[in-house]
């Protein structure tokens, strides 16, 4: 019986399908069943970021209106094993499907696969509650922003009296210089707020946008910081212990600095 | 300028006599605007002091605030001898009935045993104990005082009912504004109390910060 997780975090923009993207094919390439479902009907985008787009046929909203069978809406993705994506709808909205309809999705697909990960729209209202309804634990995507950290405390509230848990928090874009600089909250300052879990520390890298535009999530190969983050996250998700790699902070004491110190003098 | 006052569970509204004729109507319309969320639905003691109540300003009062705003005026008062008899001969209650003692139908303390997270809201009609955080975006509302814990980042209202004998204590104060009574009070990460431990009350009409406990 696999796990479902949804990935949230109230305010858009956050990464939440970058995230839900990059540990969908890191599990898959540990071996793992996994399925990433685009909860965001009307707006889809993990299909983009996964690059997919070209080979769907049929949606989550023809799964549940009954126009395809389950397995037909399911894209599977030929890079990786095991690794399969049901897209949103992009012609229909958030109302065309309930959370009933979700949880009964959910229910048959943990039952073929290790991991179901939902990508959530971003907001409080029935999109975001459809997408956690059929979860057990949740995900909280932020940045070290103060809009984003307090709408993150508030689907935190939400979730927990869903009876969401675990709810572990994935701290996105984190510049190091401009924390040191007190320009930017660190993750301490984010941890305090919100008082959850931490899973992962994922620095801001110009290769998740690279990765995003190609279509190729950054667990498939890359060797980028924010890469190596989400692996850990997947690994922490698996139940190993990963210590949090110390953060490269621009002024040459980060691991890949010295590094790169050493190779180029 | 007419002033609205908050009197216990009720409000004063004083209509002094320094304001002209011409400019009363005015004067009742902007309050009746920028006060509805707090005069909607309250009892309400009218105040003319000295100044001579006529009957346009009685349908004024009325048309614009009683009526629309669905007050219950408890009293109308006023220390201008001819006013006071138009007042008495028109049946009005011009004796003020004393407003209730601030603890009486208060309930006993609420003990929230949890941090506040944003978008939680939690109202009650006594004092509020909160053993955790009030997060931005929370708020907390409480006839009676108020004391946080944690760190105080959201809205609290101490005193909602008018009382503003309230107080509020933080154990780390972060909020941008306070209300107490019908009493506002706003801070910044500039202020000397910024992230320490204060008491929040109204003195002489005033919303004053001061160091908690009290040295």
């Amino acid at each position: 019986m696999g796990k479902v997780i949804v990935v949230t975090s109230g305010k858009g923009g956050v990464g939440k399908t970058t995230t839900t993207a990059n540990l969908a094919v890191a599990l898959a390439k540990r071996g793992r069943r996994v399925v990433a479902i685009d909860a965001d009907i009307g707006l889809r985008n993990l299909d983009l970021v996964m690059g997919l787009e070209n080979r769907i046929v049929y949606t989550l909203v023809d799964v549940v209106e009954g126009t395809c069978r389950l397995n037909q809406a399911m894209v599977r993705d030929k890079r990786v094993e095991n690794l399969y994506m049901i897209p949103a709808a992009q012609t229909r909205t958030k109302d065309a499907v309930t959370a009933e309809q979700m949880e009964a999705l959910c229910g048959e697909l943990r039952e073929a696969f290790d991991y179901v990960l939902v990508d959530s729209p971003a907001g409080i209202e029935a999109g975001f509650r459809n997408a956690a309804q059929g979860a057990d634990e949740a995900l909280v995507v932020t940045t070290p922003e103060v809009s984003a950290v307090r709408d993150a405390d508030r689907i935190i509230g939400l979730l927990e009296s869903m009876g969401k848990s675990p709810l572990r928090l994935v701290v996105n874009r984190i510049r190091t210089e401009m924390v040191k600089r007190r320009d930017m909250m660190s993750v301490d300052d984010v941890l305090e707020i919100l008082a959850i879990d931490l899973i992962g520390v994922v620095p801001d890298d110009d290769s998740v946008v690279t990765s995003s535009n190609r279509g190729e999530p950054l667990t498939l190969g890359e060797r980028s910081p924010a890469a190596q983050a989400f692996r850990d996250i997947a690994l922490r998700l698996e139940g190993e212990e990963v210590p949090f790699a110390p953060l490269d902070d621009g002024e040459g004491k980060g691991i890949l600095a010295k590094m790169k110190k050493i190779f180029l003098g | 300028m007419i002033q609205l006052k908050g009197n216990g569970g009720r409000l004063r509204c004083v209509i002094p006599d320094q304001i002209p004729d011409g400019e009363l109507s005015q004067e009742v319309r902007r309050l009746a605007e920028e006060g509805e969320h707090i005069l909607r639905g309250s009892e309400l003691v009218v105040d003319f002091e000295s100044r001579r109540v006529t009957l346009e300003l009685m349908c004024l009062i009325m048309r614009e605030l009683v009526i629309p705003l669905e007050l219950k005026v408890v009293a109308w008062k006023s220390i201008h001898r001819e006013s006071l008899e138009l007042l008495k001969s028109a049946g009005l209650p011009v004796e003020e009935i004393p407003a209730r003692p601030r603890w009486e139908g208060l309930l006993p303390a609420l003990r929230v045993r949890r941090s506040l997270r944003s978008g939680q809201r939690v109202e009650h009609r006594g004092d509020v104990i909160v053993e955790g955080n009030v997060n931005d975006g929370a708020e907390v509302v409480a006839e009676g005082h108020v004391v946080i814990l944690g760190r105080l980042q959201g809205l609290v209202h101490a005193g909602s009912g008018g009382d503003e004998e309230a107080t509020v204590c933080a154990r780390a104060f972060e909020a941008p504004q306070v209300r107490i009574g019908f009493k506002v009070g706003s801070m910044g990460r500039e202020d000397p109390w910024w992230g320490k431990a204060v008491t929040v009350a109204v003195e002489d009409g005033a919303v004053v910060v001061s160091q908690w406990p009290s040295a």
